[in-house]
């Protein structure tokens, strides 16, 4: 087997020049292909972390109907204080925080807009959010009656640092309420919709706002990676069976269906890449049987079986993919490294943040991004050799011994 | 007995509906440890019946037997095991692999056997010697004459340990020195190990050496001829 191998091997390179088109073509068509996908990962894991780092958590706890029916009745008691023990001893989970989540109007002098107000306590919020590190302007929820504005909203509400606005909104038994705060934050994220329409204000002022006293609305999770998210679920839902506690994906399915989404469409440029290729790899290799007839007709004398004569030619249309896949993912990984900063999209940072995109896009490439350009390659040299193999193996060893 | 054996052996061409007979019912029978020759002029049926005889073609009609097993019985799979366990072939134009080195040459036979890579390294070193090829086993078949690629081909024919080694025009592209001394040492090897050489050759010198010349004409046998002439 060693001596096929290295026969193989040897063969793919007797003529440099023409395996070294092919092996072009594979290196360019991966690498090109590969650093496209690693622009659309990075684009799709930016919107992704985004939302989990501002909004979503990895996982969110809440009373149960709360996902049928976010109304602001449904609690959780004692500052979820049930729920924060269930959490504390999983090593698991990285950060946690307790919010308010509920709706208002807020009214500056110049106009009023419907917003999203979530409460927060600033100090766990700080570990789990990274609205907090988004501050363009004013500092974060530090003083009593601040409130913290996106900068899209602070525009449409045509307010500044220290400015007074009111947030009126409808209590925990229906009555309508109303607090004056001033502007004490302004941030920035790249969640346009955050921006725009989300107001935040601390756990104590937000629970006096809507009357809820010490109950909240929700603990938001952040746990480690995002394949062990599943099992932490699986653990927080067993201590807590009461509740409803849902993952990032099942709060925001469309992320979910993006990212899937996204691996189809990958699956989809590979095989059309590989498919354009088998026809170039196939030529190659039938070139190479059609001069090597007589080679081929010495090898079945001296007693090389059929199937192991398809071995060589298969391996050899391996060898060229490998060669070419493995020179790809180095380009594509040196592009990766010359971009590890990112490409700076601020150009085109309103459309961005419309999709909850940053401006700066890192391209990144996981394990799986390797994976699929690997298989489909295997593939693809498997199919690419069917047919020179299906030629040498029907050749008679007779006339192939006295071919010129 | 005989170690090959052809039955009333025919062989015929089509080519576009053009029937050409390159043998007709040709019966022989090479006893094991033969030095034999088949001599004729070119188009006689030489090739056509080294081929039958290899188990690189089958015959039209009749059967071939080696070491009395009927070839015609026998599956592709099975054919491939016969050649590379009992035949050894010499070709005229050497053909060795040209990407393997003298000895890589060698011992890729004996790895389709499944010896072992020690057992290879040192039986493709003690026929590289007995072909008086020792020190040249790295060399690869494009920096060696003719003659000693000519030799490699014979020690590759011997390292699968044949019961046959059957050469068709071997000393065709040899100057008549480095033929007369391939011939010595194929002719050596015979009397020392006992391989049945069968030769397909219009060479005088091959000729002269073979213990018995089977003559061919027209795709059959004119005469048969016993006894070495050199």
């Amino acid at each position: 087997m060693t001596s096929m191998l290295r026969l193989a091997w040897r063969n793919v390179f007797r003529n440099p020049r023409r395996t070294g088109i092919v092996i072009t073509a594979v290196a360019v068509g991966i690498g090109g292909t590969l650093f496209s996908v690693a622009i659309f990962s990075g684009m799709m894991q930016q919107m992704v972390e985004n939302a989990i780092q501002t909004d979503l958590g990895h996982l969110q706890i809440h009373a149960r109907g709360y996902d049928a029916d976010p109304e602001i009745g449904l609690l959780l008691e004692e500052g979820g204080r049930a729920e924060i023990d269930a959490l504390a001893g999983d090593p698991a989970v990285r950060a946690f925080a307790p919010r308010i989540r509920g709706e208002g109007l807020v009214t500056s002098p110049s106009a009023s807009v419907g917003v999203r107000v979530l409460g927060v306590d600033p100090p766990r919020e700080r570990m789990l959010s990274l609205v907090a590190g988004s501050l363009v302007e004013g500092s974060y929820l530090d003083a009593p009656r601040r409130a913290l504005l996106g900068e899209g909203l602070a525009r449409r509400l045509a307010v500044e640092i220290g400015d007074k606005i009111v947030i009126s909104a409808q209590d925990l038994s229906g009555d309508m309420t109303g607090e004056a705060v001033r502007v004490g934050g302004i941030f920035r994220t790249p969640l346009a919709a955050l921006d725009r329409g989300t107001l935040f204000l601390s756990l104590e002022e937000a629970g006096s706002l809507f009357g809820l006293g010490s109950a909240i609305s929700e603990v938001v999770v952040l746990g480690g990676a995002r394949d062990e998210i599943p099992a932490l679920q699986a653990r927080v839902l067993a201590a807590l069976p009461e509740r409803e506690v849902r993952r990032w994906d099942e709060l925001q399915p469309l992320l979910r269906y993006m990212l899937d989404t996204m691996d189809q469409m990958a699956w989809g440029l590979y095989l059309t890449i590989f498919i354009a290729m088998s026809f170039g790899i196939a030529n190659v290799l039938l070139m190479a049987i059609f001069e090597r007839i007589r080679e081929i007709g010495i090898l079945l004398a001296l007693g090389l079986s059929r199937s192991r004569l398809v071995f060589m030619v298969v391996c050899e249309s391996i060898f060229v993919t490998l060669v070419g896949l493995g020179i790809g993912f180095g380009l594509a990984g040196l592009c990766l490294v010359l971009l590890s900063d990112g490409i700076d999209l601020s150009a085109f940072s309103e459309g961005l943040g419309a999709f909850g995109m940053g401006t700066r896009i890192v391209p990144a490439l996981g394990v799986q991004d390797l994976t699929i350009p690997t298989v489909v390659a295997l593939i693809t040299a498997l199919l690419a050799s069917a047919w020179p193999a299906l030629r040498a193996v029907r050749l008679r060893p007779a006339e192939a011994v006295r071919h010129d | 007995m005989a170690i090959l054996e052809a039955i009333g052996v025919g062989k015929v061409y089509e080519t576009r509906g053009v029937e050409t007979v390159a043998l007709d019912a040709v019966d022989l029978a090479v006893e094991e440890g033969e030095f034999a020759a088949l001599a004729g002029p070119s188009g006689s049926g030489k090739t056509t019946l080294l081929n039958l005889l290899g188990a690189l073609d089958a015959p039209s009609s009749g059967e071939v037997r080696l070491d009395g097993e009927k070839l015609a019985d026998l599956s592709p799979a099975a054919l491939s095991e016969l050649r590379l366990r009992k035949l050894g072939f010499v070709f005229q134009a050497y053909n060795l692999i040209p990407v393997f080195s003298a000895a890589e040459n060698i011992e890729f036979v004996m790895e389709l056997q499944g010896v072992s890579a020690a057992e290879r390294r040192k039986r493709a070193e003690a026929l590289l010697a007995e072909v008086e090829l020792e020190g040249l086993g790295e060399k690869r078949p494009l920096e060696m004459s003719g003659g000693q690629q000519q030799r490699v081909a014979v020690a590759r024919a011997l390292a699968s340990r044949p019961r046959v080694i059957l050469a068709d025009e071997p000393t065709a592209n040899l100057d008549s020195k480095t033929a007369i001394r391939l011939l010595e040492l194929m002719a050596e090897l015979n009397r020392n190990h006992g391989v049945t050489f069968l030769f397909s050759s219009h060479d005088p010198l091959v000729l002269e050496r073979a213990r018995r010349r089977i003559w061919l004409r027209d795709g059959g046998i004119d005469r048969i001829e016993e006894g070495a002439v050199a």
